[in-house]
């Protein structure tokens, strides 16, 4: 119940349109217990000789009518036809009133689940792949529709019906009526003791379903692999045996959804009978009219409905709970410490005349899960303008310390400062907005090439994203594209090599012009002639900018102004490239392995 | 598209004996809801009324305790209860069947299409979202249940029932049945003007819905870029427009649906008040009794639910349309590399070296006018090992991906062991080659079956012998679970270097003659790049190796380096006759070791 609660909001915000169909719910119950009246009117007044209540004697009056049968016949047949036509158009009126404001609810909360989605820390999406975030984003935030309707809506109207219909009813014939209701508790009863049975099992379904859907994720995001290792009939055998365990645990739901319909049904037939029976003996002991009789036969059609809707709405409310757990899980998660400071605030103007900043790490520590360190103590300056490269085996932390800059990550202890400001004092939009990165990996979106360009400036003109494709070297590709710069590019810029997607990436960070610069083995992926082209432009980019760069390629750091060598998270050596060879340490081996083999067959 | 419908049928068709339980269930149904009111009109017209029975019915009169009315009553009570009991009991096995069933098609459609997708080129994939994709197995695939139990089912039902009900009510009043029938043609029309724009909107809505769920998942895998440019709220913009977009269609979908229930509902309503005048006006003249008037209205009432549903099976069937034409959009492209009928498996001499790869005069590009290699020509016999190298977008991918067949040649022939590839069976063929591929593709299964992927048989011991020739033992044993930590729960991420460990090591378990490395170790460091070299070394012993690799220092040993420039090969020969040459390698080797500029 305590979670319900959560999603209350998202309702709340919608009121008017709840108002609405309040105001119709309550329309919709009246016209539901009038619907049978005209046949009462027809039978006891027009074929029997009852008098006519007086209400609708006044009325016939007015338009100057004697209550003759004939006029009671079409009476009674305009009186269908419009208790009719106002049912169906109340049910059109609630029909479309709720389907908007269901959706606005479900957008509301989708966008804030999504929102929090992206603000989640990097380690989170680690763990989580996107196929599950994508199903909670897309399937899961229906609940807050079907919540509202099982909880509110649908009981609403069902309560308004059965007290209007069991007003009427006793006012009719009390004993009767009360035989009817008493179907209402016993009702509920059933629902009550299979409702939990029910949910288990359709949970239980649920999660095979999903199980099965992200096995198909799963398999067709590593297609490539999946066709060179010739695993299809295997996935295919998986996907069988996963949709055979589907059907057979929503067969089981199912059963158990048609055992509550047999009960519910066996009451509702048995009030049936009952009436019929009583009812019947009560016209022939001239105690209740035939009309009333049949009045009392309609309601009990109506209850009949009622039941049938409190079994569907059992069977949609139980599995929503899974559902909301889902959503609410992502929506609790912390968003972790990276977070604005209350009283963060704006990165001053630089005040030396260069364009980079001064980046320092004081005495940095930091994991991606406790008691699993992946930098210890890292103390490393980088003064405005200057290059430091970051050299070290996989895993040493290369990537992660970099990644402290921009706060993706805060660490356990010590800072990070730019300029002399720890990042944690600034806004985290003002922090990001001073460095531009270039990861190993390149992601570029289905967007077109000068959209990709100008995703860190959407007011980027035309000339200046051309100019930064140029710089990047990519200008020349891009011509060469169908469309051009408009050209769209597909899903993870697949139909690109991986050169030119990097170039597209890198005209992405030169279009940014930030002051501090993160290259995370942007050139790897690139050939050595390529990656030439692009070092012309690297270094035209670094100018004057503070850079850090991390390449296994030793051409590409040797002149950087510092080498921090790193080894398991600790910073083993730092100078330049000259003073590190002739120190003849860590770095010294480095770089002999990496030219061992060449300089020797040079040398033949 | 051919009538989608029985291509759709065919898959309802596999479940027969789960059809013919139904049809028949519903059969049962249809009758006890004719019957159903007629217990009443005797209860009103010969108990209440107290009129003779007729005389088809005077055996009612012998039933004991009858012809007293109390005892009539509680018979036809009686025979209320039954009537309403069976159709429920047949009501609700049915609809156990019918889940089963539907469910069972379901699958049976989703898991050719699986398959199918499975078997389609990568140029196909690399056109498509994963996310779409996923949302045509998963949830287009239901559009075969919807065909079966919301058209096809309801429209039998439907149809029965009406017919029922107008062969008796014909038989009770003439005139009365013939205004019913009426109600048909024009609900016909209705049904016709409003399924083409339900349709139509039907399949707008299902696009924008797949369009909305893969522009979401773009941006969660592209998350770290968002979060660098610090895009988060542009991100939040975009995919609300697009939500936004599918929401209007979905209402655009509703209000075609509105407004033809207004229409048939006024068509219905028409017919009820018309039978409530006539039909009174005959009880009026004694024509009809009392009880058969509420026969005819508890009929006209009946009568809507199932006219209701015939209107109704046109929006289901536009969404099962819809997401047939999704479905059979992938099931009828046909970009897959077709194994020839008469397809054979790759010989495998034990005595003889096999792997000798030919390209004949190739061309080939993914689009159809931008080639990506033209008229390429190139051999490597068992166990040699041809580098490639060349300028990014050269062709050296796309060269490398032609020999397991990913794709087909446009022009030339590739061949193995001399037989062209498209005459051998794919999987026999893949099951000889071994990749390496610049993205290591690792799936968040535990690391063990992920070394495992393509020999799901291997022994815990082969897969720790691969992971140590990859130098992966030593980062597995450090991860919580070892080799059955599952990649990406619990925090199990693994760095760059080591997902491609996992892939050499998945690669080296496989153990195929002829092996493709396409740029293994360029994101590796130099550190880890040695102890992988030696590995990669072993493997390569004996086995016919194509490697793409950057860095010079990998490629000096290959027995051949072709030299590729837009898609040719403008130089062959060793390490050494390259540099002598003084060509484009030449180039690039300075390049490379910038300090000789």
């Amino acid at each position: 119940m305590q979670k319900y609660r959560r999603l209350i909001p998202y309702a709340l915000r919608q009121w008017p349109g709840l108002l609405f169909i309040g105001v119709f719910t309550v329309v919709s119950s009246l016209v539901v217990v009038l619907q049978p009246w005209p046949l009462k009117i027809l039978v006891d007044c027009a074929f029997g000789d009852e008098a006519l209540p007086v209400t609708l004697r006044d009325l016939l009056d007015s338009f100057s009518l004697q209550p003759t049968p004939k006029v009671l016949i079409i009476a009674a047949a305009l009186g269908s036809l419009g208790l009719f036509a106002l049912n169906s158009f109340i049910d059109v009126g609630l029909t479309r009133a709720w389907s908007v404001i269901g959706q606005r609810m479900v957008h509301d909360l989708a966008m804030d689940l999504f929102r929090h989605l992206q603000r989640l820390p990097l380690r989170f999406h680690h763990k989580n792949p996107v196929g599950d975030s994508l199903s909670r984003l897309t399937t899961d935030t229906w609940c807050v529709y079907k919540l509202t309707d099982g909880v509110l809506i649908s009981p609403a109207q069902q309560i308004l019906t059965l007290i209007a219909i069991g007003a009427v009813a006793l006012r009719l014939h009390a004993e009767l009526a009360a035989f009817a209701l008493v179907t209402v508790p016993l009702m509920t009863g059933a629902t009550f003791y299979f409702g939990k049975r029910i949910k288990q099992r359709t949970h239980l379904g649920r999660q095979a379903q999903s199980r099965l859907m992200s096995f198909v994720h799963q398999t067709l995001s590593v297609i490539p692999v999946v066709q060179a290792f010739g695993t299809e009939g295997r996935n295919w055998q998986r996907y069988q045996n996963l949709a055979a365990d589907a059907v057979t645990l929503s067969q089981r739901g199912t059963l158990l959804m048609s055992f509550y319909g047999l009960v519910t049904g066996l009451i509702t037939i048995a009030g049936t009978g009952v009436i019929i029976f009583v009812g019947g003996r009560q016209v022939l002991l001239g105690k209740l009219s035939l009309g009333s009789f049949l009045v009392f036969i309609a309601y009990l059609r109506v209850l009949q409905g009622t039941a049938e809707s409190l079994i569907k709405l059992y069977g949609d409310l139980k599995p929503m709970e899974a559902s909301i757990d889902r959503v609410l899980e992502i929506l609790d998660a912390p968003l972790d410490d990276v977070r604005d400071d209350e009283k963060a605030k704006p990165l001053p103007a630089t005040t030396t005349a260069k364009r980079g900043r001064t980046v320092r790490f004081e005495n940095v520590t930091f994991g991606y899960e406790p008691e699993r360190r992946v930098l210890s103590d890292v103390t490393l300056e980088a003064k405005p303008g200057e290059t430091v490269a970051l050299v070290g085996p996989t895993g040493a932390g290369k990537s992660t310390l970099v990644s402290l800059i921009p706060r993706f990550y805060d660490p356990w202890r010590g800072r990070v400062t730019i300029d002399g400001m720890d990042v944690r004092e600034m806004s985290v939009a003002n922090l990001r907005l001073q460095i531009a990165v270039l990861l190993q990996e390149t992601f570029l979106f289905p967007a077109t090439v000068a959209e990709n360009i100008a995703y860190g400036r959407l007011d980027a003109t035309r000339e200046e994203i051309i100019a930064a494709a140029r710089d990047a070297n990519a200008d020349e590709f891009i011509r060469r594209l169908p469309e051009g710069y408009d050209t769209v590019i597909a899903e993870r810029g697949a139909s690109l090599s991986g050169g030119e997607r990097q170039r597209l990436a890198i005209a992405r960070a030169l279009l940014k012009n930030a002051p501090v610069l993160i290259l995370d083995e942007p050139t790897s992926a690139l050939d050595a002639h390529t990656e030439s082209l692009l070092l012309e432009a690297l270094e035209r980019l670094m100018a004057g900018r503070t850079t850090f760069i991390i390449a296994h390629r030793l051409s590409t750091i040797r002149r950087a102004d510092q080498i921090a060598v790193l080894n398991a998270g600790r910073i083993v050596e730092t100078g330049t490239h000259d003073q590190l060879l002739a120190a003849r340490g860590f770095y010294h081996r480095l770089h002999a392995q990496q030219f061992a083999g060449f300089n020797e067959e040079v040398a033949v | 598209m051919k009538s989608w419908w029985l291509r759709l049928g065919r898959y309802g068709l596999s479940q027969r004996r789960g059809l013919a339980l139904i049809v028949l269930l519903i059969g049962v149904d249809v009758l006890f809801g004719l019957l159903r009111p007629w217990p009443m009109k005797l209860i009103l017209d010969n108990v209440l009324k107290n009129e003779p029975l007729p005389e088809k019915l005077s055996w009612l009169n012998s039933l004991p305790g009858a012809p007293s009315g109390f005892a009539l009553l509680a018979w036809l009570t009686v025979a209320t209860v039954v009537l309403f009991l069976g159709g429920w009991i047949a009501r609700t096995i049915q609809s156990y069947v019918q889940v089963s069933t539907g469910s069972r098609m379901v699958y049976a459609l989703g898991s050719d299409l699986f398959r199918h997708l499975q078997r389609l080129s990568l140029r196909f994939h690399n056109r498509q979202s994963t996310g779409d994709l996923v949302k045509r197995v998963t949830t287009d695939c239901d559009c075969v249940r919807v065909l079966v139990m919301n058209v096809a089912l309801p429209l039998l039902t439907s149809v029965a029932t009406l017919a029922g009900m107008i062969v008796i009510l014909s038989r009770l009043d003439g005139s009365l049945a013939a205004v019913a029938l009426l109600v048909a043609p024009l609900l016909g029309f209705c049904i016709w003007f409003f399924a083409g724009p339900m349709t139509e909107r039907t399949y707008a809505q299902f696009e924008l819905q797949g369009a909305t769920m893969s522009r979401a998942e773009q941006t969660l895998t592209a998350l770290p870029v968002v979060k660098a440019f610090g895009r988060e709220e542009y991100e939040d913009q975009r995919l609300d427009e697009l939500w936004r977009k599918a929401d209007k269609a979905y209402l655009r979908v509703l209000a075609s649906e509105l407004q033809f229930k207004v229409g048939t509902g006024t068509v219905t309503a028409l017919a009820t008040a018309i039978i409530f005048a006539i039909g009174g006006w005959h009880v009026l003249q004694g024509k009809l009794s009392v009880g058969s008037f509420t026969v005819f209205l508890s009929y006209t009432a009946s009568l809507y639910g199932p006219l209701e549903t015939l209107a109704y099976l046109s929006t289901s069937f536009a969404s099962a349309k819809a997401g047939a034409r999704r479905v059979l959009e992938v099931l009828e492209s046909d970009e897959t590399v077709l194994e020839k009928p008469n397809a054979l498996a790759v010989a495998v001499h034990p005595g003889k070296k096999s792997g000798h790869i030919r390209l004949e005069n190739v061309t080939f590009g993914y689009e159809p006018d931008r080639a990506v290699l033209h008229n390429v020509t190139h051999e490597a016999h068992p166990g040699e090992t041809v580098a490639l190298v060349g300028a990014t977008g050269a062709g050296k991918s796309t060269l490398v991906s032609l020999i397991p067949r990913l794709f087909d040649p446009h022009e030339g022939r590739v061949t193995f062991d001399g037989v062209d590839l498209r005459d051998l069976q794919i999987a026999s063929l893949r099951a000889q080659i071994s990749i390496v591929l610049q993205e290591p593709f690792i799936l968040p299964l535990s690391v063990a079956e992920n070394i495992a992927y393509g020999r799901a048989d291997a022994s815990r011991k082969e897969i720790i012998a691969a992971a140590t020739d990859a130098s992966a033992d030593e980062f597995i044993r450090e991860l919580p679970d070892g080799y059955d930590t599952v990649i990406g729960e619990r925090g199990a991420t693994l760095s760059g270097g080591q997902r491609q460990r996992l892939a050499i090591a998945r690669a080296l378990l496989k153990n195929a003659p002829v092996l493709i490395l396409d740029e293994p170790t360029s994101a590796l460091d130099a550190h880890t790049e040695t102890l992988l070299l030696k590995a990669l070394e072993r493997l390569m012993d004996g086995r016919t190796t194509f490697i793409i690799a950057h860095r010079l220092s990998t490629i000096r040993k290959a027995t051949r380096i072709a030299v590729l420039d837009a898609g040719r090969i403008v130089e062959l020969g060793t390490h050494q006759e390259l540099l002598a040459a003084g060509g484009f390698y030449t180039r690039l080797h300075d390049l490379q070791f910038g300090n000789v500029k």
